[in-house]
This record gives C-alpha cells, structure tokens and sequence, in this order.
C-alpha cells in the first residue's frame, strides 16, 4: 500500500463533511483490519474496536455470503460499512443526512474512486509500453493584438487538454490564393472566405460552431483569425482568399500567394473558456 | 407447520420446516410479534425469521442446517450491533440490515424482544421494518 494511494483516499474522505456536514466519521480499513485512511472524528483505538466487532459478524457470515453492507440505524445517526474491493468503508452519519447523497457517497463514489486507483496502482507497477511522442514541426506563430486572436490562444491551451466530447474528423485543408480587400466596412481582423468552401466545412462538422481559421503560408508563417464569406455579387471566389492589410503584414505575404487554410473547431468546453477570457477581457478594460 | 415445546421439556424441536422453543409463558408482544412475522414468512423473497425474547424464541426456516447458521449469525449480529452502537453514540438500535452476496438480514430490536428476518435480496426490507412496527 504506498502512501499516494492512502493520501488518495484520505483526500477524499476529508471531502464527505463538505459534501455533507451531517457525516461525522469515516474511515476506511482493509480486510487485515489495517486502517488506510480515516478523518480525525474518532481515535484509532475506537476503530479499531470497531473492526473487531464488525469481523465478529464476518466470521459468522458465510451462509449469506461475504457481507457486501452493513447498516446500523440508531435512534439518533446510522452507521454503514460497505465492501469494496477487499476493503471496507466505515461511514456514520447523522440521521439528519441526506440517504440519497449518503448511498451516492458510500456506494458509489468511494468504491469506484478505489477501483481506479486500484487499476493505476497495478499499471503503474508493471511497466508501460513507451508512447512515442510525434515530431512536431516547428511552425511560427503570430497572434494578432484583438479579441478574436486572444480567444484563439484559450482554445490551443484547451487542445492540451482531456476532452470527453467524440472525436471529430480531421479539418479539410484547402490552398487558396491571396486577394487584397480594404475599404471602410472591412474589419482588418477578418479574412474572407468562398461560401462554397464554408458550407462544406458545416456539412463535416454538423453542429460544431466554426467561427475562426488557421492560416498558413508555404514559408511556415501562421495566424488564426476570424472569418466571413466572399460576397457573391461581387466577386468569382472559387480559390481565393480574401486578406485584409493587417493580416497580409502579420503573414509577411502579398497578394497572389498561395495559402493552406483550414477550419478552427470550437468544441463545447472551448466555447465555455473562450467566453470566460472574453469576460475577463471586458472587466480588465473597465478596470 | 410449527410446533411449540413447554420450557419443562428444555429442549429445542426441529422438523424439516419449523423449529420452534418455548421456555416459558409468552409475553403480549412476544405473541403480536410473532403473529406479525408468520405473515411475513408468507412473502415472497423471505426466507425465514428468528424471534428471540429472554424467555421464549421462535425459529422458521425451511432446512435445520440453515437453522444453526442462522441462529449464531442472528445471535452475533445483534451483540455486535450494540456494541457498535453505544461505542458511536448512535441512539437505541432501531434496525441493523447485513447484506451478504446471496441473502440479506434484518434484525431489530423490540423492547426484550430481538427479530432477525432472513430474505432474497430483491426482497423489500422497508416494507418489512413498516409491517413489524405496525
């Protein structure tokens, strides 16, 4: 038994009084009758007075089988002792507690938080085959000062990540050629985008809300920015792509040139994180 | 069938279906209790039940092997349990539940009297505490 694993348990044990303040004493002990971990309520001796009594019943209890539960309902608080995985919980609890969140705790969690360390614990003593790490080539980064590319940065923090959302196909990587846009109306942020190009986009991802594009020149040079259609009156967009002045100078490129875009997908937790910078953004400028 | 032996006779009579003990005269709850656990033994899932005063006790089970077993579980359950009990300040034991693999076991405590009610796990032991509390 190391001591991470004790710590482990005693971590969460210390836990259950702020979950629910009507458990006064939990302690956990294995079948040996040693004591992993316990919340300070109650002496060692008492427990282990506890653990005497309580293989007393086991001794005596194998015409029912190994006793799975044990539950005690006093005039006053009710005291539990649950298997699991050659181990017992010791929960007391006032009568005042919530049952729901007391069976929740006693039943459920705590047994299946010791399943997983119990897992950990036998992995983490044989030895792991080696993940080979894939090259990462290295490409330069630029973010643009604004909103939109500050939002970009939480999202690659994010991608590091465990993520419980399904797996999404690989983002379609299109070339297009560079058009310079300007005028008043155009936001020097924003990069312009054949309709055709983003529907498509839409019919691979379904719901996923893309919002944003990585951009990358044949020189290695990226940016991720905001993106808008190609207005169709105005213009034959088959291939191309249309670039702001700021965005042509933050890429070091000029009209002509040839770029790999492909989409940014915003996964539900990104979104969540996105608008929480977004929020600290606005409170930091009122500031 | 149940059978009642005098506590003259001091002895203790098992058939293949019932074992029951009389010691001595039977109290009025003693008597309300065990009518209560004879319709519980009725239920679908209960496998028998052991209703022990200081005077008098009643055993139901179907086999004498389980009887004996039984008997000292039932016995151990309810010593421990009130040990337990005081030692964490829990108040007067109303109910102890022992739940093993295959069967789980009820006991309460009435006054002098201590029932402990075996059953299938399926079965519904608050249905049960309800009925003897009636």
């Amino acid at each position: 038994m190391t001591e991470t694993y004790s710590t482990t348990l005693q971590t969460i044990i210390n836990e259950f009084k702020n979950i629910t303040p009507e458990i006064t004493n939990t302690f956990i002990f294995k079948k040996n009758g040693e004591i992993i971990a316990s919340t300070e309520t109650t002496t060692e001796d008492q427990n282990k007075k506890l653990i005497a009594t309580f293989n007393d019943i086991v001794d005596q209890a194998e015409n029912i089988g190994d006793i799975e539960t044990l539950t005690i309902q006093g005039a006053d608080s009710q005291l539990s002792i649950t298997s699991m995985n050659n181990r017992y919980l010791v929960n007391v609890s006032s009568r005042a507690a919530d049952e729901k969140m007391v069976k929740m705790l006693t039943s459920v969690i705590v047994p299946t938080v010791v399943k997983l360390v119990d897992q950990i614990s036998e992995l983490s003593g044989s030895e792991l085959p080696q993940v080979k790490k894939p090259e990462v080539k290295p490409v330069e980064e630029i973010v643009l000062p604004d909103e939109q590319t500050t939002q970009s940065e939480s999202i690659l923090d994010m991608s590091a990540s465990f993520s419980s959302e399904p797996m999404l196909p690989e983002p379609p990587v299109n070339q297009f050629m560079i058009e310079k846009i300007g005028g008043l109306l155009v936001r020097c942020d924003i990069v312009r985008v054949d309709s055709e190009v983003i529907a498509k986009w839409h019919d691979i991802y379904g719901d996923k809300e893309i919002t944003q594009v990585h951009i990358e020149t044949l020189e290695g040079k990226s940016i991720i920015c905001g993106f808008k259609p190609i207005k169709e009156t105005s213009h034959n967009a088959k291939g191309i792509i249309q670039f702001p002045e700021k965005v042509l100078q933050a890429l070091q490129t000029s009209k002509g040139k040839l770029v790999i875009v492909k989409p940014v997908i915003t996964s539900q937790g990104e979104k969540i994180v996105a608008a929480k910078n977004k929020r600290q953004r606005r409170w930091n400028r009122i500031n | 069938m149940q059978q009642k032996t005098s506590a003259n006779a001091a002895g203790t009579a098992l058939t293949n279906q019932v074992s029951v003990t009389t010691i001595d005269g039977e109290s009025s709850a003693f008597a309300s209790l065990s009518a209560s656990l004879a319709e519980i033994r009725k239920l679908k899932g209960v496998i028998g039940y052991i209703l022990r005063s200081n005077t008098s006790a009643i055993l139901d089970f179907t086999g004498p092997d389980e009887i004996t077993e039984n008997a000292i579980l039932s016995s151990q359950i309810h010593d421990s349990c009130q040990e337990i009990g005081k030692q964490f300040n829990l108040g007067e034991m109303e109910s102890v539940l022992v739940e093993g693999e295959n069967v789980k076991v009820l006991c309460m405590s009435i006054g002098e009297n201590n029932i402990s009610v075996f059953m299938e796990k399926s079965a519904t032991h608050s249905w049960i505490i309800k009925r003897i509390l009636m």
